[in-house]
């Protein structure tokens, strides 16, 4: 009762209340972002420190790569890699604001539009509570997000033996991607009817942006568009490289008007719909309705092309800058020392491709992963009882979803081998269909380990399983990129399954740990299954 | 309770459900009897959605057996389901698809359908069809369960809550399938907290409480569960009764009283015989006293 007065006399203090609600339901995923984030800071001054001792091969790394836009294209555009600061700020900066983006994007539609899907936004506003209040509630839980992001890379600094003003400076680069895609999720918030709907919106808009600092990192003519995208910005802002704090404004400038803009939307349109008004009808696909498989097939029809259309369109530019990779300068020891780093192949086009490939195994694990997320939020949203009190037996119904994430890992492998070659052929390197096609069904091995694993962890831990198939699947990466650089026991390095992924076509195909990932992808596939059938179904 | 019968719709032994710590249901045995309406009751939390959960193998027993037609609920669910059709009390539905479509693809699963029925239904039930499923009320999207599992024509009928969301119109449509379901031979297990509604269709009723049977039969064997009430209005003013076993009095007015008896209303007749008597109105307890009665007393041992 004191609590209720209390509120009733500073109406602000509700918007506390809820504030302090939202940041409480996006905990885990920020709590993991910021880990992530620390880690991923700390193991690369680490590495860099311990790979590159001296000036003389920090210089020999820079000639190799202040040219590379191969590289660029990852990490975008290295001012000064001399340093362990400046290194830093192009592999952690580069990599880190473009999660970062995906965070604030995420948080956005999750305290905005998810709220409003699951009627909770509804519960809320039917109480003595502002809408203005309830938005900046949601903005705030956001804008907390940022802080643990930055104060994790910031951490990671620090443990790295890197001076605490240019740590905070460039953990401050890093976050201020956050509240600029959060503004963005924020509006398509307001624009879509459906969480899913706001999701694909901004992930777009982050892909956009993130083809435009691409693009102007790689090619010169085209540099200017990296004024024109918030992660171009960030990239500008040169942490440990010449500080440009003046381009901090411009993400300050558009994050408030999107916000701004969103926030004026949301207090004036309905409640629980978006302005861009439903389709409420819909033709029938009679022929997609024969069995659980097919009808998911025809409700994820939407996200299995945005997958096609990310990869293709990655493949595709990758195959284009593969030419300009060139070795001139590499020092001998430089390449033992890539070697170390994983990175001992890249100086042609085919060996550049076969690196790069490790990116799509990385996405395919991804896609394996939301294969089995959304099978289980089949069944939180209990759809699947409904199903299964049909005579759908619970094993074919998984296998079936197993068969969708294998073919289409199959597909998409197929279809950047495909189009990498085509990308690098307009640009006249010399690499056949052949060999991009191998190097694209290299990819499947650990897709399919991934798959079985995700499938077990789904079939014993469903209400943790999405969370946890995403974090090993990206530790599994992060082990790989950095596992080497520890002097940790071999045994621990080999741990991660892309150790043994041979680089192909640069490398021949290694069948011996291809098919054990695959048996074993198959093995815990149907284990899986039969773990599944003798369980509980378990909601939300 | 019953004595189960291995081939009936229903049959359930000793059939216990925990949830850690939890005791969801506790030792139920449960005889469903091949062509009835029965009325499955309780207040929220009682085990009656876990029962259900059971009965279709979406959820393993702890510790007894459950069984429709003779057949393993959970080990032989898939052929037990081609002969079950089913409503849940929230209608999850998958929110892409058109009303149409649902039904066509719930149909196509459960294997057999009667078009004609459904189609009939469909207007009955006054169902837009080409509407997605996400833009449907929570009323339409029951009825959305409702046809589709109507129109499988079902040798039974798992009925979890089932008129949530409909209007009083759709109810007594529903009520009406029910009836039809009844007299084509069908069994259909009603789960519902409207009483009026298993009080109109059900042929026998169980009562369930923190996961146990505590009542069951037809309505007339558990009309001894509440008292009869008799309402009197004398000529003049209420006399004094003589107090008697198993009736309470209380006045409704200057010249009347009601009398609530529990047990044989003949003794409070012959007290009554001396008094001039205007009017003498007695009725029988509805399911909701009966239900209520139940509880009360729960409450009442509670409180000590």
């Amino acid at each position: 009762m004191g609590e209720t007065l209390r509120a009733r006399e500073r109406p602000w203090s509700l918007g506390v209340v809820m504030a302090r609600r939202a940041t409480r339901d996006g905990a885990v995923r920020t709590l993991v972002f910021a880990v992530v984030f620390g880690l991923y800071a700390w193991l690369q001054a680490f590495g860099y420190r311990g790979a590159y001792p001296s000036l003389a091969d920090r210089l020999a790394f820079a000639g190799a790569f202040a040219h590379n836009d191969a590289l660029r294209l990852f990490y975008g555009y290295p001012y000064d890699v001399v340093t362990v600061g400046g290194y830093c700020a192009w592999r952690v900066g580069g990599t880190l604001s473009i999660a970062a983006a995906v965070f604030g994007v995420m948080s956005a539609v999750r305290a905005l539009r998810a709220e409003e899907d699951a009627g909770r936004a509804e519960l809320v506003l039917a109480g003595a509570v502002r809408r203005s209040h309830y938005f900046l509630a949601a903005v705030l839980s956001v804008l907390l997000g940022a802080l643990a992001l930055g104060a994790g890379e910031l951490g990671g600094y620090l443990a790295g033996g890197l001076a605490l003003g240019p740590s905070m400076y460039a953990a401050l680069a890093t976050a201020l991607v956050v509240p600029v895609f959060a503004g963005l999720g924020a509006l398509a918030s307001q624009l879509a009817p459906t969480r899913r709907g706001a999701l694909a919106l901004s992930l777009g808009g982050v892909g956009t942006f993130w083809l435009a600092r691409m693009v102007a990192d790689t090619w010169a003519p085209a540099a200017w568009l990296r004024t024109i995208t918030p992660l171009g910005w960030a990239e500008s802002m040169r942490p440990f490289a010449g500080s440009r704090a003046d381009f901090a404004l411009p993400s300050l400038a558009l994050s408030g008007l999107t916000l701004l803009g969103a926030g004026v939307v949301a207090r004036t349109r309905d409640v629980g719909v978006g302005l861009a008004a439903p389709r409420d009808r819909a033709r029938s696909h009679r022929g997609w309705l024969g069995g659980p498989t097919r009808q998911y097939v025809l409700v994820a029809r939407g996200s299995l092309a945005a997958w096609a259309t990310g990869f293709g369109v990655f493949a595709f530019v990758l195959g284009m800058v593969s030419t300009s990779i060139s070795s001139a300068g590499v020092s001998p020891e430089l390449r033992r020392q890539l070697q170390s780093l994983g990175l001992g192949s890249v100086f042609t086009p085919g060996g550049y491709l076969a690196f790069v490939f490790v990116v799509f195994i990385v996405a395919l694990t991804y896609f394996v992963s939301a294969q089995m997320a959304a099978a289980r939020q089949e069944e939180a949203d209990q759809a699947l009882e409904t199903l299964l009190a049909q005579p759908v037996d619970r094993r074919r119904w998984l296998l079936g979803r197993q068969l969708v994430a294998a073919l289409g890992s199959l597909g998409l492998a197929g279809e950047v081998g495909l189009l990498a070659w085509l990308g690098a052929a307009t640009r006249g390197a010399n690499v056949s269909l052949g060999q991009m096609l191998e190097a694209g069904a290299n990819t499947l091995p650990t897709a399919i380990l991934f798959l079985g694993l995700a499938s077990l962890l789904y079939a014993l831990v469903p209400r943790a399983s999405s969370a946890v198939s995403y974090a090993l699947a990206s530790v599994a990466f992060l082990w790989y990129v950095v596992g080497s650089l520890l002097h940790v026991p071999r045994w621990l390095v080999d741990a991660t399954p892309y150790v043994h992924v041979g680089y192909v076509p640069a490398e021949a195909f290694r069948p011996v740990p291809a098919f054990v990932m695959l048996g074993a992808g198959l093995l815990t596939g149907v284990a899986a299954t039969l773990c599944l059938a003798r369980r509980d179904l378990l909601s939300a | 309770m019953s004595t189960p019968d291995a081939d009936a719709p229903i049959a359930t032994t000793g059939l216990t459900k925990r949830y850690g710590a939890t005791v969801a249901l506790d030792s139920l045995d449960l005889s469903v009897r091949a062509g009835e309406v029965y009325g499955y009751l309780g207040p929220n939390g009682a085990g009656k959605t876990t029962t259900i959960r059971l009965l279709l193998g979406l959820h393993r027993a702890s510790a007894g057996q459950a069984r429709l037609f003779g057949l393993d609920a959970f080990a032989d669910a898939l052929s037990a389901h081609r002969r079950v059709a089913y409503v849940a009390g929230e209608p999850y539905l998958w929110p892409s698809l058109s009303a149409e479509d649902t039904l066509r693809y719930l149909g196509r699963l459960h294997g057999s359908i009667d078009v004609a029925y459904r189609d009939q239904l469909v207007r009955r039930f006054e169902l837009d069809v080409a509407k997605k499923v996400r833009s449907l009320s929570k009323g339409n999207r029951q009825k959305v369960q409702l046809v589709a599992a109507l129109a499988t024509r079902a040798d039974l009928l798992l009925l979890d809550e089932p008129t949530a969301g409909l209007d009083p119109l759709m109810e007594m449509e529903f009520r009406a399938c029910v009836q039809e379901a009844r007299e084509r031979g069908q069994t259909v297990f009603l789960s519902s907290h409207i009483l009026s509604e298993v009080e109109a269709l059900c042929d026998r009723v169980g009562i369930l409480r923190r996961g146990r049977l505590v009542e069951e039969g037809t309505l007339a064997e558990m009309r001894h569960l509440a008292a009869v009430s008799v309402e009197v209005t004398f000529a003049g003013p209420a006399p004094m009764i003589p107090a008697l076993a198993g009736v309470t009095a209380s006045s409704v007015g200057p010249n009347a009283a009601r009398f609530e008896v529990h047990g044989p209303v003949g003794p409070l007749i012959a007290a009554l015989g001396g008094h001039e008597i205007v009017s003498l109105t007695s009725r029988e307890p509805s399911l909701e006293e009966i239900f209520l009665n139940q509880y009360d007393d729960e409450t009442r041992r509670r409180d000590g």
